[in-house]
């Protein structure tokens, strides 16, 4: 209980780390549910590795070209690892997407590849670089711990307008990837649809990984949709519960790992994953036991 | 004679460039029930996509529009190619016929739910429109595809392969209730079918693709035993 006031407090020192966790498992989950709608699971786990390599090329490119970055300089580098896991995260879902429509090969390969040369080359380039060593090694491990209030503001923003959007146009992003053929006779600009959908969940897996790191950006976009979609019987409490199930698991996440010193990140994700296994227990066994009776 | 509806004009219809077949000049009219028959990988589907604007032609000219103004279409697809991982009941996939009119980012008005409520009702399947849509049987995702698509307000009902997967009773049930729409909504209806012996009480017109030929004319001719034998035996209209 004690603890618990100490975290609620607003002079608690990590209270922007638990802000930021909170917003992600919010917010996460609500572009996961696309993610499990259309089958792209495994883009969610691939992108958040391809947009941390983003960050990685981004901060290693000063070092390239010779210019010197200082810790002062931490909203420029900052900005620059936005860029490049912006930049990585678009593009890999604009072209993974594209290869899928095409049909050609298989798509789990595809995406097991760039997950793990990704993932090989992220850590490649920042042993590299001397700025990993100054947390950013940290950062893509998921240790949620130096969070300025810069990043907080700036997460806090995109994440808004990630939310915004996906509310205000939910009806044509629902109808787009549930029936696209039935979105064209309806004269609905399928592919203006498809890249928004992509430019959001693009948006949010960079400003997540940049801010928590692709572990728990992938355990987020993912395992609290999946859990979800057991228990609901409809899109809105499927998008409802999804949400509340990311926002209460880094909450806890971050209470555990604060009581008892752990990782935030790892905690969050192994919660998560106990969430599921027990969802999908108690849904399997509960119509069982149902029938038996009747 | 009523007006023509849709017009092929020597239209190539295929994928990628590549023609499955050429040389397609067929009017339907308003008000017609014309059912598209042929074997599987005739290419019935392919026209079918072709005239609904999801697959571009490959040749030749198409005009589904009106004084000027696109035709809307009524689409129902095969209820397989839906996907069940999505959670929606009955009401939400019929809803979705109405986003036509809806501009994005609006709410739906309560005028346009209530409508759907009405296409339900008129379909027979406002009592099952709660359930989840994935639990519905074969012949109750029919309906909600129809309602779905009557939402719409369509100038022509567009059913692709209608009957696939459902028994033998349920098949004339859906017929029958496609042919009541055709007759009271006064709505032209185009279906695509391989079973042919479902589909001759009903359509008035066939267009019959059979090995890269495509006859066209009125059901009670076409689908005469003996010319159905001639066209099988030597392909010649």
């Amino acid at each position: 209980m004690e603890t618990l006031h100490q975290i609620l407090s607003p002079d608690f020192l990590l209270r922007n780390s638990i802000y930021i966790s909170v917003l992600v498992g919010l917010s996460c989950p609500l572009v996961g549910v696309f993610l499990v709608m259309r089958r792209l699971v495994f883009m969610g786990v691939a992108l958040p590795q391809i947009s941390s390599t983003g960050v990685a090329i981004a901060l290693s490119l000063p070092l390239w070209l010779g210019f010197k970055l200082t810790e002062h300089g931490s909203h420029s580098v900052h900005s620059l690892a936005f860029a490049g896991s912006m930049t990585f995260s678009l593009t890999a879902i604009l072209v993974l997407a594209f290869l899928e429509r095409r049909g050609r090969g298989q798509p789990e390969g595809r995406l097991g590849t760039a997950y793990v040369v990704s993932a090989a080359l992220s850590i490649l380039l920042l042993s590299k670089n001397p700025y990993g060593e100054i947390g950013w090694l940290d950062m893509l491990k998921g240790e949620i711990i130096t969070i300025s209030n810069f990043d907080l503001v700036l997460t806090a923003a995109t994440l808004m307008l990630v939310l915004g959007t996906l509310g205000l146009f939910h009806k044509e992003l629902l109808l787009v990837s549930f029936d696209r053929d039935m979105a064209i006779t309806l004269r609905k600009k399928v592919v203006f649809w498809d890249v928004l959908l992509y430019l959001l969940i693009g948006l949010t897996v960079s400003v997540a990984v940049l801010s928590v790191g692709p572990l728990i950006t992938f355990g987020f976009l993912l395992i609290p949709a999946l859990t979800a979609h057991l228990l609901a019987h409809n899109v809105r409490q499927f998008t409802v519960l999804a949400s509340v199930i990311g926002g209460i698991v880094a909450f806890l996440g971050f209470y555990i790992a604060y009581q008892w010193d752990l990782p935030v990140g790892p905690t969050d994700v192994v919660i998560l994953g106990v969430l599921y296994a027990a969802v999908w227990i108690v849904t399997g066994l509960i119509p069982r036991g149902l029938s038996k009776l009747t | 004679m009523n007006k023509s509806l849709i017009t092929l004009d020597n239209l190539g219809i295929g994928y990628n460039g590549q023609p499955v077949m050429s040389g397609i000049s067929i009017s339907i009219e308003s008000g017609s029930f014309t059912a598209i028959l042929g074997a599987n990988g005739s290419g019935k589907s392919t026209l079918l996509r072709t005239i609904l604007g999801l697959l571009p032609p490959v040749s030749g000219y198409i005009n589904t529009s009106l004084s000027g103004t696109p035709l809307v279409f009524g689409y129902v697809p095969q209820s397989i190619m839906l996907d069940s991982v999505y959670l929606l009941t009955g009401f939400d996939v019929a809803l979705m016929g109405v986003y036509g009119r809806v501009r994005a980012g609006r709410f739906l008005p309560k005028a346009e739910r209530a409508f759907t409520r009405e296409c339900l009702r008129a379909t027979g399947a406002e009592e099952f429109a709660g359930k989840p849509f994935a639990e519905l049987s074969g012949g109750q995702k029919q309906r909600v595809l129809i309602a779905r698509a009557l939402t719409t307000r369509p100038d022509v009902l567009v059913l692709d392969e209608p009957t696939a997967g459902i028994d033998r009773e349920t098949t004339h049930t859906v017929l029958e209730f496609i042919s009541e729409i055709n007759k009271e909504r006064k709505i032209t209806v185009l279906l695509v079918t391989h079973d042919f012996a479902a589909v001759r009480h009903y359509a008035e017109q066939v267009i019959w693709l059979h090995e890269g030929n495509v006859f066209h004319g009125p059901a009670r001719e076409l689908l005469t035993t003996e010319r159905m034998a001639e066209i099988f035996e030597t392909g010649v209209y």
